[in-house]
């Protein structure tokens, strides 16, 4: 299922927008929360989107990441454009080729540890690979925690599951929409750390939503979002060059 | 899937078993009416077979008007004639009829359904379903054998005199104790036993005519053989049917009578649990659906298709409808053993026997149960797997709160038809009931869609004075229900269906009662009416009327007797009485001819009767009788009012030869003139109670 074992040699673009535009409403009160946006996310890398609230750095994500419909333009998954697919063959994408992790965890709170990690594979009707479960577990560190609810366990730990799930079925490419936004800073630094493990050791996609210039930092590449335009992007950012990127477009 | 499904029917165990409540109420009631009536007819079933056993072949008159008009008599000499058959063993004669026994406080023993019986006392054992438990046969004098519930019920024993009402009132004494089988007696019904010639004497008033001959068939002759057999020795007009056909018969009868009637009551109780359990179940899902909707969007989100999440909630349905139905299932198997033991502890014999609980009653329960709460819980599901994955994601309100415009125009349309239906229909004249009826059905149903419009508004109106009062909890109170409107409506709405019901009964009863008040009022000029005082049984000696008449405060006394006659094959229920007489104390709107004219030959016949058969005044009608002779009756008069005289109105003149037993239903009386209304009363009470209840 997996088409990248390894950090890809060649770019090849895992997602890929081409003209993104989505305008929520009709008439005088219409918004353009995308305008012909046009990005590549690489297979392999960890990629940041950044930008201040309204930017439609959300919308690129949802639409992207198969959740949201686009207003005009294409969007790629691998060699699938999901415009051409329905609500039904949309759903299954995102089952066997996406990975998501949210900002509120959004684990199933009657479901164990364990449970909300293969959730995926059994709405599939598949058995969970036990090598890779075991592999993926030890990575995000939750062996001992697996038969544990959601409410039994730390945020930082339910952020961990929330890793596991979307890793566990080696997707094309993983989503996560303001990871840390609800941790704090230690916990919020070993999520973004299993993230970039994920790429690293497992060649995973990553993209990631934030607003946390350290957060975005630990991204291969960063890209700022303005009005529903990439108005910038940085390589191999750190925390002061993602900052002082900010506070010039800001300015 | 399905484990998530468990997991979550845990988590909401709580909520979940007070919906399955409704559903294991209504299954119960339902299984255990299927179960008391399969029980019931089988016990009975085997109980009339069993006192039956002895008894091969039933001799009697073939021409049969139903359970209510007894069969017409027999004559006493076919008794020698049957017993020479070849292959019968034992043949004798057998008078059953009207007999109100008095307790010993002088009140009337049963009725009220059941009837209440006196006849003859079958000597032959073999021949008799009731056994001698106590004390000996009757031999003359008037003694009888009367059965063991009758007399517990009576507070009367064993050598006691009491009176026995045929209707003219009998001085009897009490020489034996029966029993029904092993029974204490047959449901409520009270049998009274004479010996033949007293039986003859005071049941069938008559030297010649018993009721049927009871045979034994000997060693090795099928009852089918000595029926057949019998019957070729017998004159036209008469049968030979087997113990087994009258056994079936007796059940049936038993059936069709008290337990349809029990059984339609519980049947009705079943029908309003499983409906409030539909709108409860509705109601429940609904709001676990609303409180689950992010967690259904997770689902999306992560790849579960529509159809998945659906079936996950339609699960949880189903098996919430399937644990309720068998829970309701054993409760309703309960519920029949408890109220055949209620039944039996209040003095009403029902024969002893195990269950019956078929195939047929299980599956009923159980596909009703898990069909209601499915059909229940299968919108809230579709609701759930509409919502969109990315509401997961965005802390949108999943719930739309503002009403669409498709509710409120379709649920003002309905209420504003409903309620002018009503209005118009209510206002107008009577044809139009079920106008009324629509009406009504049309505003409750409108008043469901606009529920959740009003929510808002009507708690925040209603809620004002709480908030006001009760300060913070008040005002939380009010916000609550304000808040999400579907979910108040949705629980006003099971509230309102239970209220509906209830009215429903309430209505209905009044209604009844109002209806037959009006009847009496409408059609009556008589000032007093003399009744048994009995729903649905006992009777009055014809002789009252007469007695009545006499008195110097009465101007006319009338009696009207009921009975049942054969036109055309068809069993047709006929009121008896003096028919110049009656006109006198009852308008009957005489349409055509004449009632003072009425005598020999004659009828008098509704309007809504004649037209349906088609009949003029001065038609001759040939109309067979119980005893199987058939007369030809001309039409004499037609008359409107037939609420309470019923479609056909028989001359006592021509009804008298062919009645097996004479017995009026009611005495109408007309106060003579100058006659206070409460002396004419004080008058009549006192011959009534004289005739009826103390011997002459």
């Amino acid at each position: 299922m997996s088409t990248v074992t390894h950090p890809a040699p060649t770019r090849v673009a895992a997602a890929r927008a081409l003209g993104a535009t989505k305008v929520y409403g009709s008439g005088p009160t219409a918004v353009v929360a995308l305008d012909e946006v046009s990005v590549d996310f690489e297979a392999g890398r960890f990629t940041a989107i950044m930008g201040p609230s309204g930017s439609g750095k959300s919308t690129l994500m949802h639409v992207v990441a198969g959740l949201d419909s686009l207003t005009e333009g294409r969007v790629l998954l691998g060699d699938v454009d999901l415009g051409t697919l329905s609500d039904k063959e949309l759903t299954l994408l995102r089952r066997d080729r996406v990975g998501f992790v949210f900002q509120s965890f959004n684990l199933v709170p009657t479901l164990s540890a364990r449970e909300n990690i293969v959730l995926p594979d059994r709405l599939a009707g598949r058995r969970p690979e036990p090598g890779w479960l075991d592999e993926v577990v030890g990575t995000v560190g939750l062996a001992d925690r697996l038969s544990h609810r959601p409410s039994e366990l730390s945020g930082g730990q339910q952020q961990r599951v929330a890793v596991a799930r979307a890793l566990a079925g080696r997707p094309d490419i993983v989503f996560a929409d303001e990871p840390t936004g609800n941790l704090d800073s230690r916990s919020g630094a070993e999520i973004l750390g299993f993230l970039r493990r994920a790429v690293d050791d497992m060649g995973q996609t990553v993209v990631m939503v934030t607003h946390d210039p350290i957060a975005a930092a630990n991204a291969d590449s960063v890209l700022f979002l303005a009005d529903g335009r990439i108005v910038d992007h940085v390589e191999a950012p750190t925390a002061a060059s993602v900052l002082d990127r900010i506070s010039s477009l800001g300015g | 899937m399905l484990s998530l499904t468990l997991k979550e029917m845990r988590a909401h165990a709580r909520r979940l078993t007070g919906t399955s409540l409704a559903v294991v109420l209504g299954v119960a009631f339902l299984t255990g009416t299927l179960v008391l009536g399969a029980t019931l007819r089988a016990n009975f079933d085997d109980l009339f077979t069993e006192v039956n056993a002895g008894t091969d072949v039933v001799v009697r008159n073939a021409t049969d008007l139903g359970m209510d008009s007894p069969r017409g008599p027999i004559d006493l000499s076919l008794v020698d004639q049957v017993a020479e058959v070849d292959g019968v063993e034992a043949a004798e004669p057998v008078v059953t009829g009207y007999g109100q026994l008095l307790g010993a406080d002088g009140d009337a023993i049963g009725g009220n359904g059941p009837p209440q019986l006196a006849g003859s006392w079958v000597t032959d054992p073999e021949l008799n379903p009731y056994r001698l438990a106590d004390g000996r046969a009757p031999e003359g004098n008037d003694e009888v054998v009367v059965n063991r519930g009758t007399l517990d019920a009576g507070d009367l024993a064993l050598g006691d005199t009491t009176t026995l009402l045929t209707p003219e009132p009998v001085e009897v004494t009490i020489v034996g104790v029966s029993t029904f089988g092993d029974e204490d007696g047959l449901g409520g019904v009270t049998f009274t036993a004479f010996a033949l010639d007293d039986a003859m004497a005071h049941v069938a008033k008559s030297d010649e005519g018993v009721s049927s001959i009871a045979v034994q068939a000997a060693e090795g002759v099928s009852q089918d053989e000595l029926a057949a057999r019998v019957g070729d020795a017998l004159p036209a007009g008469l049968e030979a049917t087997t113990g087994t056909e009258v056994s079936t018969e007796m059940t049936d009868e038993i059936a069709s009578t008290f337990l349809d009637m029990m059984l339609m009551f519980l049947t009705m109780f079943a029908g309003i649990a499983l409906l409030v359990a539909t709108f409860s179940i509705y109601n429940t899902f609904s709001i676990i659906v609303a409180q689950r909707a992010r967690q259904a969007a997770l689902l999306r989100a992560l790849g579960a298709v529509r159809g998945q999440v659906l079936r996950s909630v339609v699960a949880e349905a189903l098996l919430v409808g399937v644990l309720a139905s068998v829970a309701g299932l054993v409760g309703g198997i309960g519920i029949a053993g408890l109220l055949k033991g209620l039944f039996d502890a209040v003095g009403f014999a029902l024969p002893a026997g195990g269950m019956v609980i078929s195939v047929g009653t299980v599956v009923t329960g159980l596909v009703v149960g898990v069909l209601v709460t499915l059909v229940a819980g299968v919108f809230p599901a579709i609701k759930a797997s509409r919502v969109a994955p990315l509401a997961a994601i965005r802390e949108v309100a999943v719930e739309r709160t503002a009403p669409s415009v498709a509710r409120i125009v379709a649920g003002t349309a309905l209420a504003v038809i409903g309620i002018a239906t009503t209005l118009v229909a209510a206002l107008g004249d009577e044809d139009m009931l079920a106008a009324v009826g629509v009406g009504a059905v049309l505003t409750v149903v409108g008043a469901v869609v606009l529920g959740p419009v009003v929510a808002r508004p009507a708690a925040s109106l209603l809620g004002s004075p709480v908030a006001r009062l009760r300060g913070m909890t008040g005002g939380l109170a009010r916000q609550n229900a304000m808040r999400n409107p579907r979910r108040t409506a949705g629980t006003a709405s099971a509230l309102m269906v239970g209220i509906a019901v209830v009215t429903l009964f309430t209505v209905f009863a009044a209604s009844l009662q109002a209806s037959l008040d009006e009847t009496i009022d409408r059609s009556f000029g008589g000032d007093l009416v003399v009744n048994t005082g009995a729903f649905g049984g006992g009777g009055i000696s014809p002789q009252l009327a007469t007695e009545l008449a006499d008195l110097p405060e009465v101007d006319v006394a009338v009696g009207v007797g009921q009975g049942a006659i054969q036109i055309e094959g068809d069993t047709k229920q006929v009121s008896v009485a003096d028919p110049a007489e009656l006109s006198q104390v009852l308008e009957l709107g005489v349409s055509e001819g004449s009632l003072d004219d009425l005598g020999a030959g004659t009828m008098a016949v509704a309007d809504a009767s004649a037209e349906s058969n088609g009949w003029q005044v001065g038609e001759a009608v040939p109309v067979t009788f119980a005893d199987g002779s058939t007369e030809d009756l001309t039409v004499g008069a037609t008359y409107e009012t037939d609420d309470l005289v019923g479609g056909y109105l028989l001359p006592r003149t021509v009804w008298a030869p062919h009645a097996v037993q004479d017995i009026d239903s009611l005495a109408i009386v007309d106060v003579a003139e100058g006659t206070s209304t409460a002396d004419a009363k004080a008058a009549v009470t006192a011959v009534a109670a004289e005739t009826s209840s103390r011997p002459p």
